[in-house]
């Protein structure tokens, strides 16, 4: 009875502690607050009854995914909004519990859209669209990155042919994945390689004595044109006149050394090869 | 020691692989024919093997049916000049509600979709063209999804088929019935506007 009646006044003294608490500090709260960014939508996926999940790249937050309650509804708020590549101002909030974010509302910076009915476009933002998810971590701010897909989309909406921005993007993906070798001497005997014929390989780039079989070689022209490419804006390289050769050269490198890096193949890419129109 | 009887088990497991069921719904699911007389589960269970047995695809349209060609396909009062394409075969049913529509049908089974690995190859694109040449067709409505994918499928398909000298249109885009413009964004007004006509 005794110990009955202590265990009753403890539980009481604990909630009056607890009410006290409330009282004074405030309720604890699993608030949500509510965060605003640009975003890049990278892609999305019908989900559950009418709702989609949106995989996008926001400014200052990084890679994100979110659901989108409602967005396929004919009249959603999201309206065009979650289109790939659509350049978004987006209002979300995430749990700690959960990984995707609940996007609120989505505002419309600029539409890529348009320049997305050509097949061969499509095929273009797809493989930027797919490169960009599998080299970028969840949560990772990657400011660079979301600069570089806009330079990219505006100039393919602006009427750019599509291999030189293709090869500016593969070669920056690698740069800012810190991946990319000195493009002005072998990685093994630091030969210069600058009128060499040279091969690149996941290791480096490499000079004729140190060339292993089975390595592919690079043309003077490519490295030429990737040399330019680490100091040079797009819009300004394309302006100059390039061997297509020497683009598919830079691309089809980088691309090689992002497959090695994410070890697998980019489905995107065996379809842009595919793609006998504009893509080469 | 399993939390269940082996065939509950199972039949949760079974549940669980429907799209948007998980662990929690798949055993109120469970529970609830556990519950339901046997004539009630046998019903569902024979529907489900009709279903996968009977439903095929339509060797004309590509629609989803019971009895090749389709009902759409067969129909002697349908007009047999117009063809409108769609993406799936439920988008279908969404013109049929309309009941203005009374022309042929033709499903792609998708859209072009690089990301989810679709291209040209693997829409249900041939056969389409051999109704064209073959059939009295005088107009293609194409009625994909006003999507990225669903438009540059639109273009793929108008390009493939407008030099066989059909008249190629597109469904209407815009603002739908029933919102207010204030709420439209950018995109959307401007294919309205874009897709305005006479009064």
């Amino acid at each position: 009875m005794r110990g009955s009646l202590r265990c009753d006044n403890y539980i009481h003294l604990r909630f009056a502690a607890r009410v006290r608490w409330v009282l004074t500090v405030g309720a604890p709260t699993t608030s949500m607050p509510v965060r605003e960014s640009e975003a890049l939508i990278l892609r999305s996926f019908p989900l559950g009854e009418a709702d989609r999940l949106v995989s996008f790249l926001s400014r200052s937050e990084g890679r994100m995914r979110g659901v989108a309650s409602g967005a396929r509804r004919t009249k959603s708020r999201f309206g065009s909004t979650l289109e790939p590549f659509s350049y978004v101002r987006m209002w979300f909030y995430e749990r700690q519990t959960r990984e995707l974010v609940r996007i609120n509302q989505c505002e419309l910076i600029e539409s890529f859209l348009e320049a997305q009915r050509d097949y061969a476009v499509s095929l273009a933002f797809a493989l930027v669209s797919e490169v960009t998810e599998a080299v970028l971590g969840e949560h990772e701010v990657a400011e660079p990155n979301f600069r570089l897909l806009l330079v990219i989309a505006r100039a393919i909406k602006a009427g750019a042919k599509l291999p030189l921005p293709l090869a500016y993007f593969a070669f920056w993906i690698v740069r800012l994945g810190g991946w990319m070798p000195a493009l002005d001497r072998c990685s093994r005997c630091g030969a210069d390689v600058h009128n060499a014929r040279a091969s690149m390989a996941r290791s480096g780039l490499f000079c004729p004595n140190c060339t292993l079989p089975g390595q592919r070689t690079i043309s003077q022209e490519a490295l030429q044109l990737a040399r330019r490419m680490a100091s040079e804006k797009l819009e300004r390289l394309m302006k100059a006149n390039f061997a297509t050769a020497a683009i598919d050269d830079v691309k089809d490198h980088m691309l090689n050394l992002v497959e090695q890096h994410i070890e697998k193949k980019l489905q995107t890419r065996k379809m842009t090869a595919d793609e006998p129109g504009q893509l080469k | 020691m399993p939390d269940f009887a082996e065939p509950i088990a199972r039949l949760i497991d079974q549940f669980k692989r429907l799209p948007g069921i998980g662990q929690k719904t798949a055993q109120r699911l469970a529970f609830h024919l556990l519950r339901a007389g046997p004539e009630e589960a046998i019903a569902l269970a024979d529907s489900i093997r009709d279903a996968k047995l009977k439903i095929r695809e339509c060797s004309v349209c590509n629609n989803i049916t019971d009895a090749d060609p389709c009902l759409y396909c067969a129909s002697a009062t349908r007009n047999r000049t117009v063809i409108c394409v769609v993406e799936e075969p439920h988008n279908i049913i969404a013109i049929e509600r309309t009941r203005q529509y009374n022309g042929l049908y033709h499903v792609l089974g998708g859209a072009l979709s690089p990301l989810e690995g679709v291209g040209p190859d693997q829409l249900k694109l041939r056969g389409l063209i051999e109704r064209l040449k073959t059939g009295p067709v005088q107009e293609i409505i194409i009625a994909t999804n006003p999507t990225a994918e669903g438009e540059a499928t639109a273009v793929y398909v108008s390009k493939l088929i407008k030099p066989l000298g059909v008249r190629v249109t597109r469904i209407g885009v815009g603002i739908p019935v029933g919102s207010d413009l204030e709420y439209a964004d950018e995109i959307t007004m401007l294919k309205a506007m874009e897709g305005r006509r006479d009064l």
